[in-house]
């Protein structure tokens, strides 16, 4: 476990490092059109050129921007809405809590993916949106999860203490109840980022992306995808840094257990 | 046997020399018998030619219907179901006189009464036929003056007529079982084709058999013709090279890339498909004409063509391109001259740049090309974002004009006023860009009703000079497209309007 979790945040740093320093690392400029399309990979190109003749190296490394953006702000966002709501109706019970757990079961129904993609067709698709749309869709098992072990940490005698000498339900949430789910929430973050990746590439693989020009993973997959035959590496490459991502916050998630 | 085989040099050379539809011998002679499967991303809707609006459905249509007059490969109108034709002296009367001994495939006559009916049936309010409009402003009435001979009343001499024949509304529909079968028709269509269709599993394909009484001697060669759906053009590609499919089109200058050195497959290319991007002439920010030309002058068409076509199409100064009888050599658009742009941008009241939408479906070859755009526009401080929008929604958004700024591609039709009245023409069903110009309306009603040739081509050279001088839109490219066939298929030739014809083709043993 202590292994996985050293090589996932070893990738992930990596990751991070590449996306903060895009600028610096990439050979080429990730938009500049050339007249050599497809081309295969060579030493000015180390990953070929893509279908504009621009360079597939460096629109990738330029890439880890928007699926890290993505990633980490979709989780944020489902964290935002599903670990208030697990809290409160882990800690509060009765009608409260039956209320949330209806609502948090009806969005667990829905397909996560095909909510996403009705939601993007109808608010159009940028960075700014699919971050919060993501959010939205992920929120409800994270709620699930927390409102589990708020439910456990509830029946804990230092809780019933509490209640006993009157602490009120924000305090004993706060003081009792969050330190004890936080290291699940910790856990779910990181796996709920993967997720949001790996969600991302697939609404860029159906075109509901980020608009191009926009060097984004996913997308780049997808525009690879009608040239495997002359140039895979167009596709392979990002589709692979996908891979590689969504593993190594995979393995951090599952650490925690 | 071995089939000569066209490489791809002379495929440039033909596409050099400026030919539109180049022709291609291989499978030399013609043999009976045997299937031709066929790749298509089919969007067939109805194969009742009386409703008849999508592309592709023509592929179909083309099989199982004869038209009154056909194409050739050069757009010339040759003789089909009529033989021959006359015209009044005041060019208001055509007398068509049809084929003898031609019925329908239910057995019915195929006579002056039938082309009547046909005709009447696509003006009548009440059947409400798409080509009611097309028909309307040209047709008075039509006459049965015999069994074999029809009269079209016309309300002004029109050119135009024959090029309608050779298409939707001149497919012959069999009246007796387009009464019987109703709504049925649209998958049971009855016409004088050389093939009959059999089936239509929408989605998957559509099975398409010789017709033993047919009317031409000899024809056709194939017993079978079966249409497969198609997801794709890689899809096409792979299916071509594995010998599931014959015949694959609209293949881009890159999809052919995997295919183009290989033995057993021959590539025929088609040049013309015109590509422009397009807006609201009339209404702000592009009511001015500076700004227009400040875009105009800041795009590299040259590059547009090098990248999105591999060079193959060519840049288009105009709505025609180079090989059909109204292309004008003198016409020529804004040159590429970014200093000149930036100047413009200027003048027209955006000294600090300009920032639009660019409307970008869902297809491979316009998300190119405005990739490119946003990349020379940015160059001269023009900002363009680039707004996705699904295919299916994109030209429905483009009528209502919730849509602007945009690309657009049409392919060439038989005769100029084709194209050039419906987009261009203030009462054009096609003008979207709500272009208006007095003098263009003129000059294209004017070139609708003469018959001298060298007059028409006179007025559609000076209509065209003002539109792309007004600027509705940017004239970018004329694409260049490819059919692929096994080697061992035969007789295919391209007809500018690039809808594929399967007729006449053969194919002979590997």
């Amino acid at each position: 476990m202590r292994i996985g979790r050293s090589i996932g945040a070893a990738v992930i740093a990596a990751i991070a490092v590449v996306a903060l320093a895009a600028p610096g690392l990439a050979p080429q400029d990730p938009y500049r059109s050339g007249v050599a399309m497809l081309d295969l990979p060579s030493a000015t190109h180390w990953l070929g050129t893509d279908d504009l003749g621009r360079d597939v190296l460096s629109r990738m490394i330029y890439g880890a921007r928007a699926s890290l953006a993505i990633g980490i702000g979709a989780a944020a966002v489902a964290m935002l809405i599903g670990v208030p709501i697990g809290l409160v109706a882990g800690t509060m019970r009765g009608r409260v809590d039956l209320a949330l757990v209806a609502l948090i079961d009806l969005f667990i129904a829905l397909p996560g993916l095909v909510l996403a993609l009705i939601i993007t067709v109808m608010v159009g698709a940028n960075l700014r949106n699919l971050i919060i749309v993501l959010g939205a869709v992920m929120w409800p098992p994270i709620a699930r999860l927390v409102r589990g072990q708020a439910l456990a940490v509830r029946e804990a005698v230092f809780v019933e203490a509490a209640r006993a000498t009157g602490g009120t339900q924000v305090w004993i949430i706060r003081h009792h109840i969050w330190p004890g789910v936080l290291p699940v929430v910790a856990a779910q973050f990181s796996i709920s980022v993967s997720f949001a990746i790996f969600t991302s590439a697939s609404l860029s693989f159906l075109g509901l992306g980020i608009p191009p020009p926009a060097a984004d993973w996913g997308g780049m997959v997808r525009a690879g995808y009608d040239y495997l035959a002359i140039n895979p590496w167009m596709s392979l490459a990002p589709g692979a840094a996908v891979s590689l991502t969504v593993m190594g916050f995979y393995v951090i998630g599952t650490s925690f257990k | 046997m071995r089939a000569p085989v066209i490489g791809r040099r002379q495929a440039l050379a033909g596409l050099a020399a400026g030919l539109l539809a180049s022709r291609v011998v291989h499978a030399a002679t013609p043999t009976r018998g045997g299937t031709l499967t066929v790749g298509l991303a089919n969007d067939a809707k109805t194969y009742d030619p009386i409703f008849s609006v999508q592309f592709t459905e023509r592929h179909v249509l083309y099989l199982a219907f004869n038209t009154l007059v056909r194409y050739g490969t050069d757009f010339s109108i040759q003789p089909e179901l009529a033989d021959s034709w006359t015209t009044s002296a005041d060019g208001k009367r055509i007398v068509f006189s049809l084929h003898p001994g031609v019925t329908f495939q239910d057995g019915t006559a195929f006579d002056a009464e039938a082309v009547k009916w046909n005709i009447d049936q696509r003006m009548d309010k009440v059947v409400n036929s798409p080509q009611r409009q097309l028909l309307e402003p040209i047709v008075a009435s039509v006459d049965v003056i015999d069994r074999l001979h029809v009269a079209f009343n016309l309300i002004e001499p029109s050119p135009v007529l024959f090029s309608l024949l050779g298409e939707r509304p001149g497919f012959m529909v069999s009246p007796t079982a387009w009464k019987q079968r109703g709504p049925a028709f649209a998958s049971q269509p009855v016409g004088t084709g050389a093939f009959v269709l059999k089936e239509w599993v929408r989605g998957s394909q559509v099975v398409l058999e010789r017709n033993p009484t047919y009317w031409q001697t000899g024809l056709p060669y194939l017993d079978r013709i079966v249409v497969q759906d198609l997801a794709g053009s890689v899809i096409g590609v792979q299916r071509l090279m594995t010998g599931e499919i014959d015949f694959v089109s609209e293949l881009s200058p890159t999809d052919v890339r995997p295919i183009e050195k290989r033995t057993g497959i021959v590539l025929n290319p088609i040049k013309g498909r015109w590509y422009f991007t397009q807006w609201h002439v009339n209404t702000a920010p592009f009511d001015n004409a500076k700004l227009r030309q400040a875009f105009a002058h800041a795009i590299d068409r040259d590059r547009l063509n090098e990248i999105t076509m591999r060079g193959q199409g060519s840049v288009s100064d105009g709505p025609t391109p180079e090989g059909l009888w109204w292309y004008d050599p003198a016409l020529k658009s804004y040159p590429h001259d970014p200093a000149r742009a930036k100047a413009l941008l200027a003048e027209a009241g955006y000294p600090d740049g300009f920032a639009y939408d660019l409307s970008t479906p869902q297809v491979t070859v316009f998300q190119q090309v405005n990739q490119l755009l946003q990349e020379q526009l940015a160059e001269v401080g023009i900002k363009v974002r680039l707004q996705p929008i699904a295919n299916s929604e994109w030209y429905a958004r483009v009528v209502d004009g919730t849509t602007n700024f945009t690309p657009t591609r049409w392919t060439q039709r038989a005769d100029p006023d084709g194209l050039l009245y419906i987009l261009f023409h203030s009462k054009g069903f096609a003008n979207t860009m709500k272009y208006r110009n007095a003098q263009v309306d003129t000059l294209l009603e004017q070139a609708r009703t003469v018959y001298d040739m060298p007059i028409r081509k006179r007025l559609y050279s000076e209509a065209q000079q003002l539109i792309v001088r007004d600027l509705p839109m940017v004239p970018l490219i004329f694409g260049a497209e490819y059919a692929a066939l096994r080697a061992n298929v035969g007789g295919f030739e391209w007809i500018p309007d690039q809808i594929p014809r399967f007729r006449d083709l053969w194919k002979t043993a590997n």
